[in-house]
């Protein structure tokens, strides 16, 4: 190239092609995005995270808690199972039919057949879909991330690396808050393995007053503080497991579908 | 030395003591504080319990600060640095109205302090790459323009009309970072986006300045070093053009990972031009080993030449990596596990710092217009930095994959996947203990430079106040 | 300083051959690029906003929406509902000022029988009626007349479970023998007429 100014032109045209397809791009597809509704139910998601929720987000950030956990969680696919709801007015039919067909991990089509096939015997049959993956199966999620989850946070914490497991859903996983403040203090007295770092200075130590403190943390002996000395969360660490309380992603949405498991019945 | 410069080269090389004294000096220190810190965090692996006490020693505050450390404390100004002394020399004119360079790098330096202290202190953005709080990054902002913009004056008038190879990478690179800092920080912290746009935008800025930004200077230094010592021509002007378009066009349209929570277009779009970086790749490979090839020949000895080919090799390794790990079987296994980390860490230790390191060794002497204080430390210091970045690197990359494939299989518990880490992480913290020491005989033989010069320009001062007047002086 | 042997050209600089660009580094780049677009052709999804990884395309993940079941009757008697009675009533049950009353909460829709309430939509009510506390006085025809039992028996089904009522449900069977005890053309409700109904 011959001069500075033809460099500068071409360079600036790839830099704007660049911000247009990954920064412009996603900001008018996903820029307006508002409260969408979940599959199959009269309510929508998200809900913005509560007061304290809102404020234990900025302690993640301020302690680089994005350094070790992602908040995404992955789906290598998704599956369908036929299950039988009742046999209907034919039973041995059906049963004779059910120990042919493959019921479980099938594919949409499979699915259909399988099920119009049941149906046909008299039997009354549904179609669950599930996702599949291995932080599915691990429990870590039932589906995968996607941008609704994320739709009131100031700033996103996805993470890139995970030296501790996906906090996305952990709200469901882990729903003690005493389980989550004893592990911010001494993740080792919880998790044997762990090369977590304790956060005591999330907390205080301080003489127990007239009346042990109602939020005192219940440590085992070897972490426990001396005798006479009680541990107690600080206003941070309390918001911090408000909001790993609120993060939850267990609800069906068009983009990421699957049938809710079933709710106990009372 | 100077003995074979002509003496207009021995001025402009002159004309650039002071700036890149400053500028150099402050990176090695950086360098030196992002390697400790460095330490720090990963003894976090092996002694979790030591610092549970002391906020600002948590390993989530030390590792972005590490990490911002070396790039924005040595990285960048190392690298503008670079950029000022080959533009003066391309151009066969001297550097300018040195002042403003001067000022820009220590206001440059003073951004990097109020950065990393501020993260230590909680104030971290929470973005990956640009954790600097908003003052830190205001006095980046201005420190790089006032460099940019001195640089871009030496380059139009320049004496030299033709344009080198080199001219090209370091052009697009004084544009590239503006351009992307500056959205970032608009979209990110000054009027934020909603949602996960935020993520976008912040793996757009770390993909272009990790990977874009680093490589167009660290081969614009390659490709001016490598013909200079192995005294060839590059091989070639349009091998060289082709590499730039590609490297510039796919680098910059890439950087999301895959199975973000966006659209499917998004990370497919960044997968694909990762993968088609291998073109860039390849092309850069052929221009290394046909300059290199058959020209003269220098044992190597642990010097600049020595060091330049060493980045050389590691950019193509760690853009490699960075092309595997954009497959969509191997990113399945790879992708949140150490692998990415080693991939980078070469990437810029490897590649932009040992490729700065062998400049720094042979522009400064010249510049200053004497060698260094410890010359054979040079050699050590290289021995212990290729040592170090070879055991972090194959530690953490091995450890990586070994992670993924256990997090990647269900039945096995995350604990034990976690445990199958550690003897990774100890062999790295090894390597980061060399990179340390590396790092540590790099500052010392700078900054006795800089003290060795500020102690001859106090003698040259009080020489002249104290010097006897003239026969000129005025008779009693 | 640096132990490499002096180069007698130290203070040149260095310069680039001209030598041309083989034609393989283009054929290389144009196969990647038409490669390239087969892989994004197979996994972007085309742009669409909903797709996300793993699903392929718009059409893969329409097909996995869940269908069948409860929650596909859910959602049919939803549609149903909203396509026929949304429109006055809303769609989230609180009714529209000046168009039609609120279903959620309403005591002629959360009663245990549903007597009542199925004979509205058959038959049509007019007159001024009280509803949840506040005075209607408006006429609303036999929206439910032309409607085929099941669609009808769905319609209510959904009305006495959302928006926090929590009655039963209705079967086809049940509309069936209202509407057949109502006749051919039937006098259109009252308040009067409606509470003299067995609940």
């Amino acid at each position: 190239m011959k001069n500075g100014f033809v460099i500068f032109l071409s360079v600036a045209a790839v830099m704007l092609l660049s911000w247009g397809a990954l920064v412009l791009a996603p900001q008018m597809q996903l820029g307006g995005a508002r409260q969408v509704p979940v599959l199959n139910s009269t309510d929508v998601y998200p809900l913005a995270r509560p007061g304290t929720a809102a404020q234990g987000l900025q302690v993640y950030r301020a302690n680089g808690c994005a350094a070790c956990h992602t908040e995404q969680v992955q789906q290598d696919g998704v599956a369908c199972d036929v299950v039988l709801l009742s046999p209907g007015k034919n039973p041995s039919a059906v049963s004779n039919l059910l120990a042919t067909l493959k019921l479980t991990g099938l594919d949409e089509g499979s699915a259909l057949s399988a099920s119009d096939r049941i149906a046909a015997a008299g039997g009354k049959v549904e179609t669950r879909i599930r996702a599949t993956g291995s932080d599915i199966a691990r429990g870590w999620g039932l589906r995968h991330s996607v941008a609704e989850d994320f739709l009131y946070d100031y700033p996103v914490a996805l993470g890139s690396l995970r030296v501790g497991p996906d906090l996305a859903d952990v709200g469901r996983r882990l729903p003690d808050p005493n389980w989550q403040l004893q592990h911010l203090y001494a993740p080792r007295s919880l998790v044997k393995g762990s090369v977590m770092p304790p956060f005591r200075y999330l907390f205080e130590t301080r003489k127990i007053g007239a009346v042990p403190s109602p939020d005192a943390l219940n440590l085992p002996a070897e972490f426990a503080p001396a005798a006479g000395y009680e541990v107690v969360p600080k206003p941070e660490a309390k918001q911090l497991v408000a909001y790993l309380m609120s993060l939850h992603t267990d609800v069906p949405l068009y983009n990421a579908p699957f049938t809710p498991p079933a709710p106990l019945k009372p | 030395m100077t003995v074979n410069e002509s003496p207009s080269t021995t001025n402009i090389d002159a004309s650039c003591r002071v700036p890149l004294l400053a500028l150099f000096s402050g990176a090695a220190l950086w360098l030196v504080v992002s390697s400790a810190l460095a330490v720090v965090a990963s003894l976090s692996f092996h002694m979790p319990d030591k610092f549970g006490d002391i906020p600002f020693l948590t390993y989530g505050r030390v590792q972005p600060a590490a990490d911002d450390a070396l790039l924005y404390g040595f990285c960048i100004p190392a690298g503008l640095g670079v950029l000022l002394w080959i533009f003066a020399r391309l151009g066969q004119v001297p550097l300018r109205g040195g002042i403003v360079p001067v000022v820009a790098a220590h206001l440059w330096h003073l951004g990097v302090l109020a950065g990393v202290v501020g993260i230590l202190a909680g104030e971290s953005t929470g973005f990956a790459w640009l954790e600097f709080p908003r003052g830190a990054a205001a006095l980046l902002f201005v420190a790089y323009l006032l460099l940019a913009l001195w640089a871009f004056m030496n380059f139009t008038g320049r004496r030299e009309g033709g344009l080198f190879p080199s001219h090209w990478f370091f052009v697009a690179a004084l544009f590239v970072f503006p351009w992307i800092y500056s959205v970032a920080q608009l979209l990110l912290i000054g009027a934020p986006l909603r949602g996960v746009v935020q993520s976008a935008v912040a793996w757009w800025y770390g993909g272009n300045l990790v990977f874009l930004w680093t490589s167009l200077i660290g081969l614009g230094a390659a490709f001016y070093f490598l013909p200079k010592f192995s005294d060839r021509p590059l091989h070639s002007y349009f091998y060289a053009l082709f590499a730039f378009w590609t490297l510039l066009f796919f680098g910059s349209l890439r950087g999301i990972p895959a199975g973000a929570p966006l659209p499917a277009w998004m990370p497919a779009l960044s997968a694909l031009n990762s993968l088609l970086l291998i073109v860039p790749i390849l092309a850069v490979a052929v221009i290394g080993w046909k300059t290199v090839k058959g020209g003269a020949v220098q044992t190597c000895k642990g010097g600049s030449y020595c060091m330049i080919k060493f980045g050389f090799v590691a950019f193509l390794l760690s853009a490699l990596l960075l092309v595997a790990g954009a497959c969509p079987q191997v990113s399945r296994v790879t992708l949140f596990t150490w692998f990415s980390v080693a991939q980078t860490q070469l990437h810029l230790y490897g590649f932009l710092c040992i490729t700065l390191f062998g400049s720094i060794y042979y522009i400064l002497p010249r510049a200053v217009g004497r060698d260094f204080a410890f010359p054979r430390l040079i050699r050590l210091q290289h021995w212990c930095s290729m040592l170090g970045i070879f055991l972090l690197v194959v530690s953490l990359a091995a450890g990586g994959l070994l992670q993924g494939i256990k997090l990647h299989d269900a039945a096995t518990s995350f604990d034990d996947s976690t445990r199958a880490m550690l003897p990774f992480l100890r062999t790295s913290t090894m390597g980061l203990l060399l990179m340390l020491l590396a790092n540590l005989l790099f500052a010392l033989n700078l900054l006795t430079l800089l003290f060795l010069w500020h102690l001859s320009v106090i003698k040259t001062v009080v020489g002249a106040a104290l010097a006897p007047l003239g026969k000129t002086g005025v008779k009693a | 300083m640096s132990d490499e042997t002096p180069s007698p050209k130290s203070g040149t600089e260095p310069t680039a051959a001209r030598s041309h660009l083989p034609m393989w580094t283009l054929v290389v780049l144009l196969t990647l690029l038409y490669l390239g677009g087969i892989y994004f052709d197979h996994h972007s999804g085309w742009f669409d906003r909903q797709v996300y990884a793993p699903f392929d395309n718009a059409v893969q993940l329409e097909a996995y929406q869940p269908k069948s079941g409860a929650a596909a009757a859910l959602a049919a008697r939803k549609k149903s509902y909203e396509a026929v009675c949304g429109t006055c009533h809303g769609n989230d049950g609180i009714g529209k000022a000046g168009q039609a009353p609120q279903l959620a909460g309403s005591e002629y829709v959360i009663t245990r029988g549903f007597n009542r309430l199925a004979h509205i939509p058959l038959a049509g009510i007019n007159g001024p009626i009280k509803v949840a506390g506040k005075d209607w006085n408006m006429a609303m025809a036999a929206m439910g007349a032309a409607l085929p039992d099941a669609d009808l028996a769905n319609i209510l089904t959904y009305i006495r479970g959302s928006w926090g009522n929590k009655a039963g449900e209705v079967t086809a069977e049940d509309i069936k023998a209202i509407r057949a005890s109502l006749g051919a053309r039937p006098q259109a409700m009252t308040a009067e007429t409606l509470q003299a109904l067995p609940e």
